[in-house]
């Protein structure tokens, strides 16, 4: 193993990478955006008139032939792939620190503003994964997404595009295409977006500043606003509106929460430098003034809450996964609720120490029951894939946020496991759902059948990730929903109803689950729709994430470690 | 008994008596003059009273004791309004009697007089107007009363001539943010109470529009007399009691002296008129509100005098809790 | 400063920031809604500099300047192009005079959406016990009003159909948590600071573009109409 600690710089390089290698590479990827735009603009002068098409074709000085329903690896933009190295830097970094605070205990960096404990490592990891899968399977999804922009492209520059009267409304989510040359680049800053959105996340696990945290957490927003609104459709700019004005609004609460509880650590005596500091404020906690306390941390539940996609701000979240691209939905389902999750944890620690575990304990589990029953009850009437996977999102957190509140230590470290868990099966039902709506054209349910027909291996693929969201063994899910079952009803008799109810919504939303997908997956190959064979690149990273998640349910290894001390982390002290 | 606080009194309600029938004629005088026309002069009011106390009284078929006894309670009570409030001196023989909520009560009881005279006529201009009024009332007295309120917490009581006592000792009161919000919210509200613009054109008889007009349409004669003089007492009586709390300067904060008294007189009618004139001068440039924006200008004055409560209660006291 | 100079003085300005929230909720004109906004910004910086005064410390002068400018002249100038284009395409297109420009009808009608304020600043005040007693001085005291604002901007934020004023809204609110953070604490550290306002400002320039095609998709921005995605 090696120790690390003992080397101020390398701690602080380790610290430093996950979150500034992403934003490095947004860097990049802007400085190369910028060049390929002005050869694109040059060739769009000249071209504008005969092929408007190639006016922001970027670096795809080629173009590409009509829409071909799989993609040859060959034409592949290099630049995709070049996204990989993040959560790759992400991933090792993760790893090191892990090895580091297992055995040295907790390690800081720059005055304490970033900071790496058992959880930082373990959040870190998880990132590192999804990230990983998402961008593995981005250059697939491009490619075909360029596909079937240049045919449509073709068709709809015909029509003049609706402007300044309301255009006529669209019949279904299918035909709505906009302009092809805006289009175009909004893909060229896909990247750029996308690696600051891994950046912020992983500034928001790494740093122990609470201000900073909130920072980055509302950073998440705004970089991925224009990812959620690309398409510039009706449908795809209203999911974009509803999720800035909601979550900046809700985030905004976690930031007066965030003000009232450095208001009561200034009362109570901490310095200014050090009052949003968490490991000061936990080990202080007790002198925090409870009234004032309890105000702020009510409004940083509620306001990271809205982020995590729980009741009452979570009104964003099923329109977001389902406009944004597939790859962006699988990151922002898979880590971005957990990461603000993540956030909750940290303030809870606090909230217990300075008030008790009732409080929280209350709160926490009311908003869970709420969420999972909404959910529940939306998954019944669901007809629409992505959303459907959005809700399924919505009630795996409700079940983290049950864990949260009942928090002993199996219970911690379950639903630590199963924001793991969540967070791989989740990205992969995610990339393989984009994919589906590349080959089928819709997003919904009804009109989808007989994938398995079609093409096996995608469908094999949705549906293990189902499976695995449904909790089945071997995958992790099954391990970590049973430790919160367990954990809640060893809790006593009042977590013990809550966890009886909340298992009963649980059985309604896997039968809606189940019926829906087997619906998508089973039947006959629609009449007139030829048998794909997908390259097996496109369906590596989700083989991957489908393997890894269900390694975690076999055998935790050497994560074992990590996640007991992670779980002790955010014990009660 | 001190008998300059009675003389004060006397000279007070006989002021009142006699300018509240100028003060109207001076502003309408005014508006003639900004509107380029010669007008009726400043005593025109006066001769009106005269011409229908001459008339005789004519009440409509079917009209009971409420459409009789309206004028005279408005009347009445607007003279005990000109009696307790604190024009001229704070040190007055009623002075324990003047408290704020008599006087919003009193206000209150003249307006449901006239409201219910005018469903008493059963026409329906009579009800119409008596309907609007009373949607206007029920934001207009809570606003009167939150903004007095509002400047009674600094005084601790809610006794108008203590507060006004307090507020000419001690000035700065006026000009915190509760007392600017009060003055705001006070305003508007005297603006509904008395029947002007932008809130009802006392000029109009158009049936979209009037509300204090459409109430007294079947009132003719000394009916007609009571009920113009009572409208024009109230709006003296309340420009005043405007002038008092926030202009308190000049007077009379002890019994002592009649020429502390008579000074005080003299000031007042001053402030008065400058308001009056004012007043009709911003009704030259003011169009009247949609009647169903009326509530927004009304409820935008209540809120300003909660929150003028709610300000001296918290932001207040330097110190005080 | 003299101490009761310091609290009058600090008392004018939180009653003129909040009264800019109210007023902002009286007034249907987008124009005057957001000039009523840049003058709670002047508000906000007022609070900031008088307790730099007070405190003697230059840093928070150097915010507070900081503050004004990005409040009181930034984001409005932001809004009010956004506004400007927004009316200058309508008029190239279909009539409707200044359906863009005005508030016409928010879901709650202004009068009762005024009285709701009174109620929402009696919450605050209710709700601002604990904090007050905590440490009773003049800035504490004035902690409702930093809360008032933020409970009106979420009214604002959630009964206002057109996009730009729900931005106000959202800026309402934030104007009333920097205010909550001076008054209770004389700011948050510097980088928090810092980075809240970058953050505020990135997210205006995004509702700001969002807004554009919110209109270029739907041809306005009544934000009621935006009803394609439901369950």
């Amino acid at each position: 193993m090696l120790h690390l600690s003992q080397e101020p710089a390398m701690t602080a390089l380790l610290l430093t990478a996950p979150a500034a290698a992403p934003l490095a590479l947004a860097g990049a990827y802007t400085l190369g955006g910028l060049r390929a735009g002005r050869q694109a603009a040059e060739v769009s002068t000249v071209q504008r008139p005969l092929e408007p098409v190639a006016a922001g074709g970027g670096r795809a000085a080629a173009p590409m032939p009509a829409v071909a329903p799989t993609i040859s690896p060959a034409r592949r933009h290099p630049r995709d792939w070049a996204g990989l190295a993040s959560p790759l830097v992400i991933l090792a970094c993760g790893a090191l620190l892990a090895a580091d605070v297992i055995d040295d205990g907790p390690v800081s960096a720059y005055s304490g503003l970033l900071r790496a404990d058992a959880l930082t490592a373990w959040m870190l990891l998880v990132v590192g994964a999804v990230a990983f899968i998402a961008c593995a399977s981005a250059p697939a999804y491009l490619a075909g997404e360029r596909a079937t922009d240049r045919a449509t492209g073709r068709t709809v520059m015909g029509v003049p595009p609706a402007h300044g009267g309301p255009p006529a409304r669209a019949n279904s989510r299918v035909g709505e295409k906009p302009r092809v040359g805006e289009q175009s680049r909004a893909w060229g800053n896909y990247h750029v977006l996308v690696q600051a959105f891994l950046g912020a996340m992983c500034l928001a696990v790494v740093t122990a500043n609470l201000g900073v945290l909130w920072v980055a957490i509302e950073a998440t927003t705004i970089v991925t606003a224009f990812l959620v609104g690309h398409r510039r459709t009706r449908t795809s700019v209203e999911a974009a509106w509803k999720y800035v004005v909601i979550c900046s609004a809700g985030i905004a609460l976690a930031f007066l929460g965030t003000v009232l509880l450095y208001y009561a650590a200034r009362q109570a005596g901490i310095a200014e430098a050090w009052a949003l500091d968490w490991p000061t404020l936990v080990a202080r906690a007790d002198r925090l003034d409870p009234a004032v306390t309890r105000l702020g941390i009510t409004l940083v539940v509620l306001g990271y809450g809205a982020k995590a996609g729980l009741v009452p701000l979570h009104a964003w979240l099923p329109d977001a996964h389902s406009q944004a691209p597939a790859p962006v939905s699988a990151l922002m389902s898979g880590v971005l609720l957990s990461v603000a999750f993540a956030a909750i944890l940290r303030y809870r620690v606090i909230a217990d120490a300075a008030l008790g575990p009732d409080f929280t304990r209350v709160l926490l589990a009311g908003i869970a029951l709420l969420t999972l029953a909404l959910a529940a009850a939306l998954l019944l009437a669901q007809r629409d894939y992505k959303r459907m996977l959005a809700y399924s999102s919505m009630e795996h957190m409700s079940l983290i946020a049950l864990a949260a509140a009942v928090g002993s230590p199996l219970a911690l470290a379950a639903g630590l496991l199963h924001i793991a868990g969540h967070g791989l099966a989740k990205a992969t039902a995610f990339c393989a759902s984009g994919r589906i709506l590349q080959l089928r054209g819709t997003s919904e349910i009804g009109r989808v059948s007989g994938l398995l027909a079609q093409s096996p291996w995608l469908g094999a693929v949705f549906g293990l990730a189902v499976v695995a969201l449904l909790g089945f063994p071997p995958f992790s899910l099954f391990a970590s929903e049973l430790g919160i079952a367990r954990a809640g009803f060893a809790a006593g008799a009042g977590l013990g109803w809550a966890m009886a109810a909340a298992l009963l919504l649980v059985l309604i939303a896997f039968a809606a689950l189940a019926t829906r997908t087997a619906r998508m997956l089973l039947g006959p190959a629609p009449t007139g729709a030829t048998a794909v064979q997908d390259s097996p690149s496109a369906l590596w990273p989700l083989t991957v994430g489908l393997a890894a998640c269900a390694a975690l349910g076999i055998a935790t290894g050497p994560l074992g470690d990590l996640l007991s001390q992670a779980a002790a982390v955010l014990e009660r002290p | 008994m001190n008998p300059v606080g009675y003389a004060a009194i006397v000279l007070q309600v006989g002021t009142v008596v006699a300018g509240a029938p100028l003060l109207t004629g001076l502003m309408r005088q005014t508006r003639a003059r900004l509107e380029g026309r010669a007008g009726a002069g400043v005593l025109q009011p006066w001769r009106d009273v005269r011409k229908l106390l001459r008339k005789e009284p004519i009440t409509p078929v079917g009209t009971g004791p409420a459409f009789r006894w309206a004028p005279l309670v408005l009347v009445a009570t607007s003279l005990v309004l000109a009696v307790l409030v604190p024009l001229i001196s704070t040190e007055s023989p009623v002075r324990g009697r003047a408290d704020l909520i008599v006087v919003v009560a009193l206000l209150a009881l003249g307006t449901v007089a006239l409201a219910l005279a005018g469903l008493d006529t059963g026409t329906a201009f009579g009800g119409m107007g008596a309907s609007r009024e009373m949607t206007i009332a029920a934001l207009v007295e809570p606003t009167i009363l939150m903004a007095v309120f509002a400047l009674s917490i600094p005084a601790g009581s809610t006794n108008l001539p203590v507060i006004v006592a307090g507020a000419a000792d001690e000035p700065a009161r006026l000009t915190s943010p509760a007392g600017l919000l009060a003055i705001a919210a006070l305003s508007v509200a005297v603006l509904a109470e008395t029947g002007r613009l932008p809130v009802d054109n006392p000029s109009t008889h158009l049936e979209l529009t009037m509300v204090h007009e459409a109430m007294v349409l079947e009132y003719a004669g000394p009916d007609l007399a009571l009920v113009e003089f009572g409208a024009q007492l109230r709006l003296t009586v309340l420009l005043g009691l405007l002038a008092s709390l926030f202009a308190p300067w000049g007077i009379a904060t002890s019994a002592s002296s009649l020429a502390a008294v008579l000074l005080a007189l003299l000031l007042v009618v001053l402030k008065v008129a400058v308001l009056g004139t004012v007043l009709a001068a911003a009704e030259v440039f003011w169009a009247k509100l949609r009647l169903f924006r009326v509530p927004e200008l009304l409820a935008g004055s209540f809120l300003l005098a909660l929150l003028a409560v709610t300000a001296s209660y918290f932001l207040g006291g330097e110190g005080g809790q | 400063m003299s101490e009761s100079l310091f609290s009058q003085l600090l008392n004018l300005a939180c009653g003129a920031f909040l009264l800019a929230a109210v007023v902002v909720l009286w007034r249907r004109e987008l124009a005057a809604i957001v000039r009523l906004f840049a003058l709670q910004g002047l508000a906000l910086a007022t609070i900031a500099l008088l307790l730099g005064l007070h405190e003697d410390r230059w840093d928070l002068l150097v915010v507070a300047v900081g503050i004004g400018a990005l409040r009181a002249g930034l984001l409005p100038y932001l809004i009010r192009r956004a506004l400007a284009v927004l009316v200058a395409g309508q008029d190239g297109g279909h009539g409707g005079g200044h359906g863009e420009a005005r508030e016409t009808q928010p879901l709650v009608n202004v009068a009762a959406s005024l009285l709701t304020a009174a109620a929402l600043t009696l919450l605050s005040y209710a709700v601002a016990r604990p904090l007050v007693e905590l440490d009773p001085t003049p800035a504490t005291r004035a902690l409702p009003v930093g809360l008032a604002v933020v409970l009106i901007g979420f009214f604002v934020l959630v009964t206002r159909r057109r996009a730009l004023a729900q931005v106000v809204g959202f800026l309402l609110l934030d104007n009333g948590i920097t205010a909550t953070a001076f008054l209770a604490t004389s700011g948050v550290p510097l980088i928090v600071e810092l980075g809240v306002s970058f953050d505020v400002l990135l997210a205006v320039l995004v509702l700001q573009l969002l807004t554009v095609r919110v209109r270029e998709a739907f041809g306005t921005t009544d934000i009621d109409d935006l009803r394609e995605l439901h369950d």
